[in-house]
Order: C-alpha cells, then sequence, then structure tokens
C-alpha cells in the first residue's frame, strides 16, 4: 500500500459506528457506483428535525468506511440544521486530518450519500404538495431564512449577506433536470456537490429538492407545449411562478423558518409588490412577476439593493470559488442554447405553408415549432424585403409573414395575470424580455384580461411571453401576465 | 494491535535470513575495495563477488559466466527487453510478443518500446491466467525479434508452460526472455533443460537482500546493456558493483537451492490449508490455476468486500496480506489488476482480491489463526456493504 492513513481511519475501520440500515427509515440514500469501486448508503430516522438514528453502509477503500463511521458518529443525535452544515472539513478533523492522496473523494462520497438521505427525507415529506401547488403556511420563525443556492455567484453572496446581517440562514439547491453538467458521473464536478461545498465553506447547513417531476410538469412540457401552439415561452416565467419559490416555503415551512431568498436582483416594496433593483442592467422584475403575494411577502431579495460589480467583489474578498463562476445566459436545462433542436426532440413537427397576410401561398416550412414571432432567419422563402414572421398558426401549419411594420402592435391583451397594486397605477408596460416599458393605459375586461393600449407601437409581440406592468415613476410592478392572441 | 505480527505477503518481499545477514555483515565490516582495483583490497571484492557468482548460477542450473549481477528483478527485465530489441533492431525485426500478465517491469518495458515503434503483440491467458503454447505458436512472426512469458505470476500465483513455450521459441531462433521474480528459490528451474535465452531474478523474493537480482544471459545471446560506464559485468552492467548485496544475494542462493523441496514442501501444505480453510468460507474464490501455483501463493477474490478495507482491516489484527489489485491510487480513483482483466474478471471483482503469501517461517497455528481473523474480517466487512450478495 503505498500509502498511510492515520490511526484514526483504521480505528474507525476496525470498529465502524452505526453500521446498518434502519428499516422504517425518514430517509435513504446512496451515493457512487461500483464502476467507481466505493458505494456509500445512509439511512436516517428524522422525528421533529432530529436525527434520531443514522446507520450506515459503504462498499469501498478503507478511507470511506471510515469516513463513513465518523460522520454517522458526528450527526447522530444532532438537529437536522446541525447536521446539514456538517462539512469535509469538519469530516477531516474528526479522522484525524487529511486523507492520503487520492482519498479525499471518501469524504464527498459519504457526505453525498447522507445528503440525499435528506433529500429523500424531505421528498417524502412533500408527497404531491408541491406537485399539485404548494403555497405555504409562513407561520413559523422570526429572522430565519431559506436561501436558494444555484452554485452561482449570486446565491452564494445570497446567502452570505443574510447570514452577515442576522438571520438564521438554511441553503438549498434545487435538482431540476437531468442535464447539469457532469450529473452522470459520481467523480466529476457536479453542481450539487459544488453549492453543497460552497454552503458549508459559510458555514451554512445546505440541503437538496429533487424538484425533477415538478419541473417537468410545469416547466419542461409547458416550454415544449408552447411552442406546439405556436407561443413563445418563458421558462424561467414558469419556473418563477410554480417552482422555486414555492420549494423554498416548503423547505422554510419544515425547518420553521419564515422567510425565503433568492439571488435576484429586485426588491420587495410596499403591498407587498416587486420592485426594481438598484442595478437597472441586472433587473429581473421581468421574470419574476408570477410570483404569488403570499410568497413575495416573506422573500428576501437581498441582491436588490447591490451592483452586479459590488456581488462579484464581495465573493473575491471572501476568497469564495464562486467568484469565476461563469454568468449563465441560456435556459438552464439547454445549456447548448439550442432551444429548436431541444423542442424537436419531444414533439414530431409537421411541415406546413408559408403564407402572406392575404393567404397567398409563399413556400413551405418544417413545422410550426421552429418560429416565433418576429423571427426573420430561416424563412427559406426570398422576397425583394426582407420577411419576418407575423403570426405563426399552429391548427392550420401555417406560418404567416410579412414586412417589418406588419409586426408593429399597438394593443396587447393580457390574461393569468397576477396583481400586486391597484391596476389604476399600471403606466407603462414591457412586453418583451429584452425590452423596455412603453406607455400604455390599461382597460379590464369582463373575463379579467387586461387590454394594453400602447402609447408607441412595438415590434414582434409575441403570444406566450410576458407582459409586466410597471407604477408611474417606473420603479414599481403592478401587475404582470401572459401575453395572449389577438384573436383569442 | 496485536505484538504477534504474521507476515504473509512473502510474494512482495521475503524477511532477510539471518545467515545472509551475516554473510553480508561479514564482507561489510571487512571489505573496503573496489572490485574493479589492482590492489589487494579490489582483487578481495572481486574474489567476493566472483564467489557469489557461483551459488546464483547453480540455483538455475546455469554456468557463472552466463549471470549479470543487476540491481533487482525490474532492471533484469529491463535489461533483458531493450538489450535484446536493441540487437534485433539492426537486423531490421521490429516485432515483440509478450503475455498479458507479465509483471509491471515487462509490461512497461514493452509499452514503451511500442511507442517507439515496435509492435507489440500480448498473448491472451485463460481464465487460470494461463498462456496456452498454440497461442503463443500463433502470434509468432518471421520478423519476431523477442518473446518475453514469466515463469509464474506476481499476482494470482499461475505458474507458465515455461519449457514448452521456450522450446517452441528455440525451434525458432526467437529469443525468449522469462521474468523468473516469484519462481526462483522456490520452484526447480534448470537452464540445461529449458531452453530461455535471458532469465530474470530478484535477490529479496527468497530471503535475500533487496535491491539486488541477476539477469541468467545464455552463452551465445547478444544483448545491448541499457547502463553505459565502465563495462562492469562482463559490460552488461556498468557501474561499480553493490558487493555486499551480491554476497548476500549468493548467500540466499545457496541456501535456497539446499532447501528448494523441503521448503516446498512445507509452503504447499501451508497454501493449501490457507485455500481449503478461506475458500470454504461464503463468497471466497481462489484466483490462478488450482494446480500448476506457485507452492506459497494463495489468490482470493472476496464478495462484496473491497481488498484495501480487507488488507487494513488484517493488518489492524496483526496479519500482513498483499492487496491483489495493487491498489493504484491515483487523483482519478483506483486501478483495477491488469492480471484479473486480462483473466475475464470484471471490475469489481478485481477490487475485491487479497494475496496472501507464505513462507519457510510460517507455522501452522499462524495459518489457523489468520483464517479466524480472515473470516471475521470478512464477516464484519460484509455487514458493512450494501451490495454484498451472499
Amino acid at each position: 500500500m503505498p500509502e498511510t492513513y492515520r490511526p484514526e481511519v483504521i480505528e474507525h475501520l476496525v470498529r465502524p459506528r452505526n453500521v446498518g440500515e434502519i428499516t422504517d427509515a425518514s430517509g435513504v440514500g446512496e451515493s457512487g457506483d461500483a464502476a467507481c469501486g466505493d458505494i456509500a448508503r445512509f439511512s436516517v430516522a428524522i422525528q421533529d428535525n432530529e436525527l434520531a438514528d443514522v446507520r450506515y453502509k459503504v462498499y469501498g477503500c478503507a478511507a470511506c468506511i471510515a469516513a463513513g463511521s465518523a460522520l454517522s458518529e458526528l450527526v447522530r443525535g444532532r438537529g437536522l440544521l446541525d447536521a446539514a452544515r456538517i462539512s469535509k472539513e469538519d469530516l477531516r478533523n474528526a479522522l484525524g486530518g487529511s486523507l492520503p492522496a487520492g482519498k479525499e473523494h471518501a469524504l464527498t462520497l459519504v457526505l453525498d450519500a447522507l445528503h440525499k438521505a435528506f433529500e429523500d427525507y424531505w421528498n417524502r415529506a412533500a408527497g404531491d404538495m408541491l406537485i399539485e401547488g404548494y403555497g405555504g403556511n409562513g407561520k413559523s420563525g422570526g429572522k430565519s431564512v431559506v436561501a436558494a443556492m444555484s452554485g452561482g455567484v449570486d446565491s452564494a453572496v445570497t446567502a452570505l449577506l443574510l447570514k452577515e446581517s442576522g438571520y438564521d440562514v438554511a441553503t438549498v439547491t434545487f435538482r431540476l433536470h437531468d442535464g447539469e453538467k457532469g450529473s452522470r458521473s459520481c467523480c466529476s464536478p457536479d453542481t450539487v456537490l459544488f453549492a453543497r461545498d460552497t454552503a458549508h465553506r459559510m458555514g451554512l447547513p445546505h440541503f437538496t429538492l429533487n424538484l425533477k417531476d415538478l419541473f417537468q410538469k410545469r416547466v419542461m412540457r409547458d416550454f415544449v407545449g408552447s411552442y406546439e401552439k405556436g407561443r413563445t415561452p418563458n421558462p424561467c416565467v414558469a419556473c418563477n411562478a410554480h417552482v422555486k419559490f414555492h420549494a423554498a416555503a416548503f423547505l422554510a415551512d419544515g425547518l420553521g423558518f419564515h422567510h425565503v431568498a433568492t439571488g435576484h436582483y429586485a426588491r420587495v416594496g410596499r403591498g407587498p409588490s416587486l420592485a426594481r433593483p438598484k442595478d437597472a442592467a441586472k433587473d429581473q422584475t421581468y421574470v419574476l412577476w408570477p410570483i404569488p403575494q403570499e410568497l413575495l411577502a416573506r422573500t428576501v431579495f437581498p441582491l436588490g439593493d447591490y451592483e452586479k460589480p459590488e456581488v462579484r467583489r464581495i465573493a473575491e474578498d471572501r476568497g469564495m470559488a464562486v467568484a469565476y463562476t461563469p454568468e449563465s445566459q441560456d435556459i438552464c436545462f439547454i445549456p447548448d442554447g439550442n432551444y429548436r433542436k431541444f423542442v424537436r426532440k419531444e414533439v414530431a413537427a409537421e411541415p406546413g405553408e408559408v403564407v402572406d397576410a392575404a393567404g397567398k401561398v409563399l413556400g413551405r416550412h418544417g413545422g410550426v415549432v421552429d418560429f416565433t414571432i418576429g423571427q426573420r432567419r430561416g424563412i427559406g422563402v426570398s422576397a425583394p424585403t426582407p420577411l419576418y414572421v407575423t403570426e405563426v398558426r399552429p391548427q392550420s401549419k401555417q406560418i404567416v409573414v410579412g414586412r417589418k411594420r406588419d409586426l408593429a402592435v399597438r394593443e396587447v391583451r393580457v390574461r393569468d395575470l397576477n396583481v400586486f397594486l391597484d391596476p389604476e397605477e399600471a403606466s407603462s408596460v414591457q412586453v418583451r424580455y429584452n425590452g423596455s416599458p412603453v406607455p400604455c393605459e390599461v382597460e379590464e375586461t369582463e373575463d379579467g384580461d387586461w387590454i394594453a393600449r400602447l402609447a408607441e407601437p412595438v415590434m414582434g409581440v409575441a403570444p406566450g411571453q410576458s407582459a409586466v406592468f410597471y407604477s408611474p415613476d417606473g420603479e414599481r410592478v403592478v401587475a404582470g401576465g401572459v401575453v395572449a392572441r389577438n384573436d383569442s | 494491535m496485536t505484538d504477534h505480527r504474521v507476515y504473509l505477503d512473502h510474494a512482495a518481499t521475503t524477511p532477510l535470513d539471518e545467515r545472509v545477514l551475516e554473510a553480508m555483515l561479514r564482507h561489510l565490516r571487512g571489505g573496503r575495495g573496489n572490485p574493479s582495483s589492482l590492489h589487494a583490497s579490489g582483487a578481495g571484492a572481486r574474489e567476493a563477488i566472483e564467489a557469489a557468482r557461483e551459488p546464483v548460477a547453480e540455483l538455475l542450473g546455469a554456468a557463472p559466466g552466463e549471470i549479470v549481477f543487476t540491481s533487482g528483478g525490474t532492471e533484469a527485465d529491463n535489461l533483458a527487453l531493450f538489450g535484446l530489441a536493441r540487437v534485433a533492431e539492426s537486423s531490421g525485426e521490429h516485432h515483440i510478443v509478450v503475455s498479458s500478465v507479465e509483471h509491471a517491469a515487462v509490461r512497461e518495458s514493452a509499452r514503451r518500446l511500442q511507442e517507439s515503434g515496435w509492435q507489440v503483440d500480448r498473448v491472451a491467458v485463460d481464465a487460470d491466467g494461463a498462456v496456452d503454447p498454440d497461442d503463443l505458436a500463433a502470434a509468432l512472426r518471421p520478423d519476431t525479434a523477442l518473446v518475453a512469458v514469466m515463469w509464474a505470476n506476481n499476482e494470482v500465483g499461475t505458474v507458465q508452460p515455461v519449457r514448452e513455450l521456450a522450446e517452441m521459441c528455440a525451434e525458432r531462433r526467437i529469443p525468449f526472455h522469462v521474468d523468473a521474480v516469484q519462481a526462483a528459490g522456490r520452484v526447480h528451474i534448470d537452464m540445461a533443460r529449458t531452453p530461455v535465452s535471458t532469465l530474470a531474478i530478484s535477490g529479496h523474493k527468497f530471503y535475500g537482500p533487496q535491491g539486488t537480482g541477476a539477469l541468467y544471459v545464455r552463452d551465445g545471446v547478444t544483448l545491448d546493456p541499457i547502463l553505459l560506464g565502465g563495462g562492469q559485468e562482463h559490460g552488461l552492467r556498468s557501474g561499480t558493483e553493490n558487493v555486499a548485496g551480491i554476497v548476500g544475494l549468493g548467500a540466499a542462493a545457496r541456501l535456497s537451492d539446499g532447501a528448494l523441496k523441503e521448503r516446498a514442501r512445507h509452503e504447499t501444505m501451508l497454501r493449501d490449508r490457507v485455500i481449503s480453510g478461506a475458500t470454504a468460507l461464503p463468497g471466497v474464490s481462489l484466483n490462478g490455476h488450482p494446480e500448476k501455483r506457485l507452492s506459497n501463493s494463495v489468490h482470493l477474490s472476496v464478495d462484496g468486500v473491497e481488498a484495501e478495507g480487507l488488507v487494513l482491516f488484517l493488518d489492524a489484527l496483526g496479519f500482513e496480506v498483499g492487496s491483489g489489485s495493487a491498489c493504484a491510487s491515483a487523483s482519478a480513483g483506483h486501478k483495477a489488476s491488469p492480471v484479473l482483466l486480462a483473466m475475464g474478471q470484471d471490475e469489481r471483482e478485481a477490487f475485491s482480491a487479497v494475496r496472501i503469501t507464505v513462507g519457510k517461517d510460517n507455522t501452522e497455528e499462524e495459518i489457523e489463526a489468520f483464517l479466524l481473523a480472515f473470516s471475521a474480517a470478512i464477516t464484519q466487512l460484509r455487514e458493512l456493504s450494501p451490495i454484498s450478495a451472499t
């Protein structure tokens, strides 16, 4: 054996603590796979947020066996929050110091198995609650907050700022889909592992919630379905409407915490309502509008008072590894940014006609899912002036094209509204992700939709996109909703 | 954790025989000359070396002039492969055949030759780790410059049909190298009856000192040196000789040669007790050939247990055995034994192997105590294992 172990490791190897499995466990987690050589499994019995019992099993090297034993000893009988705070460093210390070269993975492996047992516990506790739409109770807790951590710099600094302003902080990372980088291999960097490590380095407890089903039903299916229906979806909006804040509130209620927080750039204003952040360039109010009011009332956005460069500097000053993570740009479940390819994998798109406004057939296309309003590329029809998609008609499989000025819209119908303030206050509306608000007047229809009459024409308003109404000073969100089809 | 330690890893190294140590100490205290010097001290050192060459030659059934002292088995293997290849290169040959279960010293030398343009074929082994002579025959080509097959495998202990393979190569006039590091001092080796070209041995595998070894080079076989300098050892191994080490190697060879049969009988009895006792436990199986194996070697696969933990567990109980897969921990994790993979085992099986190699000084009581500890260790480790099949 080229490496030597400390006596603490050998002691745990020969007299391992808490070996076994709990038959009626609250949660079970497993990490590693036989191809890598090592497997760890933890089962936990949780009562009143305390780890009444912990049992573990390991197949693997001596380091893995000892690390599992030491970890079980560290967490058994502890409060769930304290257990979720145990870091690799804590575990290393319990084993008498650093492990031989190449054996440090044992610490990650057993911690991951324990955390997967916690994840399983929350999953069982949630049951169908999240899928059905969890409203939260928010009854408990004082200055306590569940902060969502994606593994990026914004959410890490969010957790840090909350901790430093005196909150009890628990962090959470959501498993949303299988597309995370490296998630197929136990040995490569993984978003969840990175986020956990970041939280632990700040001394914060970390949990993982598996929201794959919820995300699939409420975000990905809707994303694909929208293209099928000729609409242009915004998956971040759908996620904020149904997933992130609800799940964070669920965890907060489970832990007896009051607040939830994310690393979004926005503020919570009177009402409560959404308000614009200090950093206008990073403003995310356009995608946050669907947060239900009862959740917004519990929400904290610490970054609303900071500019992005300040946030990065805070992370750098503390020596946080996340300071250097790249800015995320694309839709998280389509890392290569190729939306069409993703949608086409899910649906069989049928070819159809390209027509002009008068109904004259100009050519053929491969499927309506390939088109969105305002699109210029890929139409495949040559014309003296550039052609744009002005309408997508999924029923007749037609794409309507026209000149740029045909895209101009002066009236937008908005439905599925989430109203924060008195509709009277709505004085401008933003209808595109990369657009800016346009002055408008609002008329409420009998069926609860809003008709926004725009003071100036806007190009390429696509059904399915968000319409967000702002107050006269432009600082607060009055309401948000979804752009409806003109003819509906 | 216990005072009395039981050493069962003789394939890794053997304890230095007291009588060998005495011989070395006598030389270290008295000797001061360089064997290349002309004066009396030099002549004394030279005499000591030549006196050691004889028993080494005798152990192999060779002539003293056919023995080249080296720093050990690895150097002997390197000298044979690179030395023979370099000579063959000048005659336009560029093909090498090795078995797929060679020790790293041969395996890595062959890989280096391949990187520098040689074509290398690796002959498969059967599930017991043995080379089929027909497979070797099929791999040979008119331009084959060199064949290397080990006498006995260092991991699983399987003994190869060396004589048959050697005769096949001799008929075709293809140089044949044998790594006999595990076999020498344990198996009857007679160069007069087995027509190999070169053969590597190592002193510390038969109770001699570490850092000593030799390459047998049959009279008439030419090879180029890899160490250049003062031209010691017939020009094949330059560098002032490790005189005390060579004296120790000679003493160990003499002692082994005289006790070969008695040691083999004693080791075989202990080995068979380990095999019967261990394989009676559920989920424990023997690797390597059931009969054609080294007298001292037991190689076991233990279902549901990883070798490293088992070896350290037994160590804590006072029993020292080898990790069958020589768990080479790299940053990316560990590597399974290429020998077991070549024998058709999967990665998990290859991680679950331990090697128990007995020696002349082990006793039956030690073996019984080991079997009890082994049973206790695997029971406890299996209770720990989430994947245990048994």
